[in-house]
């Protein structure tokens, strides 16, 4: 062991130290750096490739959308560019997540990491520190291109950050569920595939909810994406939002009780 | 085992007497691969139905989502595009994904030791995949002319240009498939191409919508002229150059089997 790392381990390196058993938030905290620089080094390449994939489709759709009407209305080009900042941040946690864990079942790395000595609370809060490094930067993208292409009345207020933190987990948490969840990857592939096509078409994300059949609408008020729709778009334009209040509720209900059904999924042995 | 034995003993593989080339045994080959294929098919073909009708039906009606009012011709437009596309789907993502996991399996090497030539191996494909891709077609125009309640005029064009338009769709996929050696990639280029067509091609909206320098570039390309030939064999009047798609399309169905037929006419 070279001089260099020898001196970085006592602060990050190893997990279980040979002086007793640590607990607390030391511990913690300490576990959580470890599992993050696992993820970001494990996933690096995964990484840019997600990263450029999630601006281009983000970009491509911002500018797709104009190809459909001979002179793009302001409010639909409002609704797209507030919309799919919501696409971006649900991919990463609801698709590609369970995808990965799916790849992972496969390939052996599942087991492995499950053996690590880190608690469950570790193991998630560090995938969703990775779910919005994969999420935010195209969020960011999609949305200055949107600004720029359409010149938009976009209005960021602070409470960008509750609305995106909020929503990115419970994405991450629908999609941790459903990765640790379904055993047979090959089935998490399959419900994903019918996910992104659900989620894109059929809830009212890109577009207002009275452009759909009434039932639908109100189908989609039992799940969560509609909402994370309604709280990112109130931070993002002007003027009275209602309903953004209830949406934050049905979303942190839905995210504690995913967030139940993920840690009983982790905490299971198989 | 003496000499007279060995000479008595039968061939096993290729009878004297039995010619294994020309017209007849080509058509058995065709005929015992059809078999073959369809048997290792049957189980998937209900899901790739599914699929198929979720794309085009289910696109079709989503499409309608996105806009604040929709007037009768831009009802005309999606459903018209609907056949569409259901049909590009199973050729340019479905097909290739196909060979692509037989070639991780190593079905594909199976299927190519086989003694029946190659030609009557891919015919027997696209014959196939064919088939398939009709009901999935018929059902998404079904679908979203009782979504949105427009009257189509349908004429004898529709037969030739369905047809074609799974040949065009199938051909290049296989073709695609087969010339691209590498599965991932393979995946990756027929998932940007899903996004191409979905997002960025004139099929549920009227050309005159893209800027220039696109619609010279969908002229040449086929996912823009599949849909002007359905669209001219459900509607009277909506489209005017139906020759000049067809052509492009026949090319390109073409181009399609003339990959195919080099990549099968190499030895590895």
């Amino acid at each position: 062991m070279t001089a260099a790392t020898s001196s970085e381990a006592p602060t990050t390196g190893v997990i279980g130290r040979r002086d007793g058993v640590e607990r607390g938030a030391r511990r913690w905290r300490r576990d959580y750096a470890s599992m993050l620089r696992w993820h970001l080094a494990s996933l690096r390449i995964w990484m840019a490739t997600l990263m450029s994939v999630q601006v281009l489709s983000g970009v491509g759709f911002v500018l797709g959308i104009s190809l459909f009407f001979d002179h793009i209305p302001q409010a639909v080009a409002l609704f797209v560019a507030t919309g799919v900042p919501v696409i971006n941040l649900l991919m990463v946690g609801l698709i590609l997540g369970p995808q990965l864990v799916a790849d992972q079942k496969v390939t052996g790395s599942y087991d492995y990491l499950r053996s690590m000595p880190v608690s469950r609370s570790v193991t998630a809060a560090a995938w969703y520190t990775v779910c919005l490094i994969g999420g935010v930067p195209a969020m960011v993208v999609s949305l200055a291109v949107a600004q720029l292409r359409y010149d938009l009345a976009l209005h960021v207020s602070l409470m960008i950050v509750p609305a995106v933190l909020l929503s990115c987990f419970t994405a991450t948490m629908l999609g941790y569920a459903l990765g640790h969840g379904v055993g047979n990857p090959m089935a998490t592939r399959l419900i994903t595939q019918m996910l992104i096509f659900v989620v894109f078409g059929y809830t009212p994300i890109i577009f207002p909810i009275t452009q759909m059949p009434g039932w639908l609408g109100a189908l989609n008020w039992w799940f969560p994406f509609r909402h994370m729709a309604v709280v990112v778009r109130a931070a993002l334009t002007p003027g009275p939002h209602p309903g953004v209040a209830s949406a934050y509720v049905i979303l942190a209900v839905w995210a504690a009780a995913r967030s139940a059904l993920a840690g009983r999924a982790l905490g299971r042995r198989p | 085992m003496t000499v007279q034995e060995e000479a008595q003993r039968p061939v096993p593989q290729a009878p004297s007497g039995e010619l294994r080339s020309g017209a007849p045994y080509w058509a058995a080959s065709l005929r015992s691969m059809l078999r073959f294929d369809y048997g290792r098919m049957r189980a998937w073909a209900p899901m790739m139905m599914g699929l198929q009708t979720m794309t085009g039906a289910g696109m079709a009606v989503m499409y309608g989502f996105l806009y604040p009012n929709i007037t009768e011709t831009r009802a005309l437009y999606i459903t018209t595009g609907a056949a569409t596309l259901a049909l590009i789907p199973l050729g340019f993502v479905m097909l290739p994904s196909a060979v692509a996991q037989q070639k991780t399996e190593g079905t594909f090497d199976y299927v190519w030791s086989l003694p029946s030539p190659r030609s009557a191996q891919a015919v027997s494909t696209f014959v196939l995949y064919t088939f398939l891709a009709l009901p999935g077609a018929v059902l998404a125009l079904l679908v979203s002319k009782w979504r949105y309640g427009v009257n189509l005029s349908p004429s004898l064009l529709l037969v030739p240009a369905v047809l074609l338009c799974a040949m065009v769709a199938i051909t290049v996929g296989y073709g695609l498939a087969l010339a691209i050696p590498n599965p991932m990639v393979t995946n990756v280029v027929t998932n940007a191409l899903m996004f191409v067509v979905l997002l960025f091609s004139p099929i549920v909206f009227p050309a005159s919508q893209l800027p220039d320098w696109l619609f010279a570039v969908h002229r040449v390309l086929p996912f823009y002229n599949m849909a002007v030939v359905i669209r001219a064999g459900l509607t009277v009047g909506l489209e005017s150059d139906v020759t000049t798609s067809f052509l492009v399309l026949i090319a390109w169905t073409a181009a399609g089997c003339a990959t195919t037929g080099w990549v099968v006419g190499h030895r590895r």
